[in-house]
């Protein structure tokens, strides 16, 4: 079996590629007159720059966290060259002026824009390497009132809204990785939904990096008002690179009264070579604050690359009856290194949260699950259910479990269950015994394995997430 | 454990006043004990292994040395002697006591003091003393070791079989004293042993315990070791219990928490050969301001282990109770089969609970499931027997009952038994359904 298995999941990166597109780069390094460049580049009013300084001189008195069950080099944060946008940088009014190098790249990706833009009801703000090329259906959006526009045009066009709620949720020294990032963020989508709007459409963004040794500090910030619904999903693949990259994003999301958000993740960073050469760090900070009364944050996440993953999207239930979600699906090869998890801190009465993660790990790799579930003495019937389901897939991978479980009021109700297995050989035989197999059995399991957190993926998602999971594990997924 | 704080080591140092003399081989042992506790500081809350067990008020603390208080009359132990052990060591203060123990030989299984076993220069102690329980990362084990004197030595030779329980009891009569206590179970290959470690006190005062247990668990061998911990409701204990488990060798902890202000149990169990089996159990049946803290650690180093572990906690009053259990598989431990349960109950609005079941596991072909669940009564059991004429109150005593009776009815030995179900009794309600 282990030949076979070996064979399914020693599929080659097959996004590795650069887009030979002229960048402007920052000169490598960090100090204050690289902020100020980097603020001034991006013509920025004064209270932001105040902003990026506080949390560089925070920063600055902050130590790496080592408690991550990960490891790596130690990072020179001063052999990062902190921004890097493509040019031409004149703005575009139509599909047709897309660089075409830029156009062929996600052609590519198996994701080519007219067809992206053609799926009905999606809209797609282009990030390319930090800056915002193109954005579409933004008309049709901001007939309803809703604001979706790269970071950097909100911070122009809406101050009042993104000083209102910039840091309200992930504060600028949160911690190390946050607190650089809030130094150093380049770009990143703003989504702003008026009350009582729900959003007509899914909104979609895609990350690259393409600079080679740039890294790339993301911004996201989504705040849906009264009784506003939005989904949001985000695509994240990277060419093949050598040197390690580090990514480092913010996202925030606040949801007040009523509100719900629904953000989904299909995370394809490069994972570096099957020795563990190269690939993305990606130390991701994501938050979402139930603020109001009846609201709602949804996390779903399928993560398959990136050579080191750390990232923990939590929800914090401050209003009464809000619900928390997190349904992730971690999956790890090589010398890939995963530890992500998700944080549930209940505060408002009657919050409830739902955790479902599932780790699969084969090759060497090292997949962790930590994860916080916390009670706090106010949040009388707070409810939380938690379930992480582990699969090993080798004798030299590693899979564990870290669920910190506080409570501090008695009205609450807190479960946690965690298994680990591997495909047994019973299985195996089962599905040759009806003629199935090996490799369509293996696609079956995992798919069984992963369904209830697929289950939650847009449909578009979904049939992405199937693709990668079949790159990483299989040739092609049932 | 970097940091150190003036107050802690002071603490440390009261543990470690006065170290006594011995053989070079003891001498040896201690210095290097000595020298380790030195080198390492009493742990703060930022400690990921104490971040919810914060030791201030313990430094806070002047404690001395225990010394041998006035002789204890056989009467003051009476209602704490186990009726199915017929031998008994009694440690008052940490001394022993001639006159309350009792030591009645069985054919291959040698009981005695280990100030005895010093003295004779016993070979079982070259070879175990000091090398299950590791005090180089340890304070208070280094402590312990560090200050070793005396305490009980089991040693149990091949295909030995003691029937009845061993009882350990150390009796505390003396307030603001530290008093150390120790353990080493030797059972060889195909040896049953059955050990009772008990912690209890005369008075009210506050005090502290460092108790440090070593077992060694030959091939197919099997110990079963019962430890409850009845001490004040001011005193501070802190243990290690470690065990070290040869091939196919059955190793069983059950460890009942009643007593102290704070108190921190590890439990470390390591597979040193394949197909070992280990169970652990616990119950902390706490209420107050105390403080319980396990921390278990099962080491499944080898192929096809089998571990079972079921923890309870009943946290009434302004109690705070904290549970850790790591389960570690390790490259090679294939066929590993693991599971590990925690389970809460919280009987008043300012209990709290802080648990962490945690899988670490290198090996791909292993059963491991861990389960965690932190509530309180459900209103429909409550309900239901309230349905059947039983009032509020006798209802919700009476499922507290049953919940902590589980652990209990593991025990084994009758007396102990009901010892604990009367006190489960009085702490979940009175006299009401007795």
């Amino acid at each position: 079996m282990s030949a076979v298995l070996q064979n399914l999941i020693d599929q080659p990166y097959k996004h590795g590629f650069v887009t030979d597109i002229e960048s402007d780069v920052v000169p490598k390094g960090l100090n204050e007159s690289v902020i100020r460049s980097i603020s001034a580049r991006k013509n920025e009013p004064e209270w932001l720059l105040e902003f990026r300084l506080t949390a560089y001189r925070h920063w600055l008195t902050m130590t790496e966290p080592t408690w991550p069950n990960v490891t790596y080099p130690p990072i020179d944060f001063q052999d990062i060259s902190y921004y890097s946008a493509p040019k031409p940088k004149k703005k575009l009014a139509s599909m047709d002026e897309v660089d075409p190098e830029l156009l062929r790249t996600f052609e590519k990706l198996g994701v080519p824009m007219h067809e992206q833009a053609a799926l009905a009801g999606v809209a797609v703000d282009v990030i390319f390497d930090s800056v915002s090329v193109t954005t579409t259906y933004k008309k049709k959006l901001a007939d309803v009132g809703v604001i979706f526009c790269s970071f950097s045009e909100a911070v122009h066009e809406h101050p009042e809204l993104i000083r209102k709620y910039l840091g309200s949720v992930v504060p600028a020294g949160d911690n190390f990785y946050a607190a650089l990032n809030s130094a150093v963020f380049t770009d990143g989508s703003f989504c702003f939904i008026p009350k009582g709007v729900k959003c007509p459409m899914e909104l979609s963004t895609y990350f690259r990096i393409n600079t080679q040794e740039s890294g790339q500090f993301e911004r996201t910030l989504i705040v849906a008002e009264e009784g506003a619904s939005v989904s949001y999903l985000e695509g994240c693949t990277a060419p093949q690179f050598d040197t390690n990259q580090l990514h480092a994003a913010v996202v925030e999301l606040v949801a007040l009264d009523r509100a719900s958000i629904k953000y989904s993740t299909v995370q394809n960073w490069y994972a570096g070579d099957e020795n563990g050469v190269g690939g993305i760090y990606n130390f991701v900070t994501k938050r979402g604050l139930c603020q109001g009364v009846d609201s709602k944050i949804s996390w779903t996440q399928v993560e398959t690359g990136s050579a080191i993953t750390w990232k923990y999207p939590s929800c914090v239930l401050l209003g009464d009856n809000s619900v928390g979600e997190f349904y992730s699906v971690a999956l790890t090869n090589h010398l890939q290194q995963a530890d992500t998890g998700t944080k549930m801190v209940h505060i408002g009465k009657n919050t409830r949260s739902t955790i479902i993660s599932k780790g699969i790990s084969a090759g060497r790799s090292n997949n962790s699950y930590r994860g916080l579930v916390k009670i706090a003495a106010s949040a009388h019937g707070a409810r939380n259910f938690s379930q992480c389901d582990s699969m090993l897939i080798g004798d030299r991978c590693s899979a564990s479990t870290f669920p910190y479980i506080q409570v501090q009021n008695n009205g609450a109700k807190v479960e946690h269950e965690a298994t680990t297995s591997k495909i047994g050989e019973d299985q195996l035989f089962y599905f040759a015994s009806r003629g199935i197999d090996p490799e369509e059995a293996v696609s079956m399991i995992i798919n069984g394995f992963v369904k209830d957190v697929f289950t939650q993926l847009p449909m578009e998602f979904a049939v992405e997430a199937g693709r990668l999971l079949g790159l990483k594990l299989e040739g092609s997924v049932g | 454990m970097a940091e150190t704080t003036s107050g802690a080591r002071t603490f440390l140092d009261s543990l470690l006043a006065g170290a006594e003399a011995g053989s070079d081989a003891l001498k040896t042992l201690r210095a290097r004990a000595l020298e380790r506790a030195n080198a390492l500081s009493v742990p703060t809350t930022r400690h990921e292994e104490w971040r919810f067990t914060d030791l201030t008020p313990l430094s806070r603390m002047a404690f001395r040395q225990a010394t041998a208080g006035a002789a204890l009359d056989a009467s003051a132990i009476a209602h704490w002697t186990v009726p199915e052990a017929a031998t008994r060591l009694v440690f008052v203060d940490g001394h022993f006591s001639v006159a309350l123990s009792s030591i009645v030989s069985v054919d291959g299984v040698r009981v005695e003091r280990l100030a005895d076993a010093f003295a004779t220069g016993n070979a079982v102690l070259a070879s175990h003393l000091g090398q299950i329980a590791g005090f180089e990362h340890d304070p208070f084990v280094a402590a312990n070791t560090a200050r070793l004197a005396d305490g009980v030595l089991v040693h149990a030779t091949r295909n030995a079989f003691a029937a009845q329980p061993i009882h350990c009891l150390f009796v505390s009569t003396q307030a603001d004293v530290v008093q150390q206590a120790r353990v080493l179970v030797v059972a060889e290959d195909g040896a049953s042993v059955t050990i009772l470690e008990d912690h209890v006190a005369t008075h009210d005062g506050a005090y502290c315990v460092n108790a440090v247990v070593e077992i060694d668990v030959g091939a197919n061998a099997r110990v079963r070791h019962v430890k409850l911990q009845r001490d004040g409701k001011k005193a501070f204990h802190l243990a290690t219990t470690a065990a070290r488990v040869a091939r196919d060798g059955t190793y069983s902890n059950l460890a009942v928490t009643l007593g102290a202000r704070l108190s921190r149990n590890n439990v470390h169990v390591l597979q040193g050969g394949t197909g070992t089996h280990f169970e652990l159990d616990g119950l902390a049946l706490i209420d107050g301001r105390q403080l319980a803290d396990t921390r278990t650690f099962v080491d499944h180093a080898q192929p096809h282990g089998t571990s079972r572990q079921l923890h309870k906690c009943v946290v009434g009053g302004g109690a705070h109770a904290v549970f850790n259990g790591r389960i570690l598989v390790r490259e090679d431990a294939q066929k590993t089969d693991s599971t590990q349960e925690s389970r809460n109950l919280l009987l008043s609005e300012k209990a709290h609970v802080d648990t962490k079941p945690q899988l670490e596991i290198f090996a791909d072909d292993v059963k491991c499931a861990h389960g965690a669940a932190v509530g309180q009564l459900e209103a429909e059991e409550v309900f239901y027997l309230m349905s059947r004429g039983l009032s509020e109150s006798v209802s919700r005593s009476l499922l507290t009952y049953g919940f902590a009776a589980d652990i209990v009815g593991r025990i084994g030995i009758p007396s102990i038994v009901r010892q604990l179900d009367a006190a489960v009794v009085e702490r979940t309600g009175g006299q009401e359904i007795a």
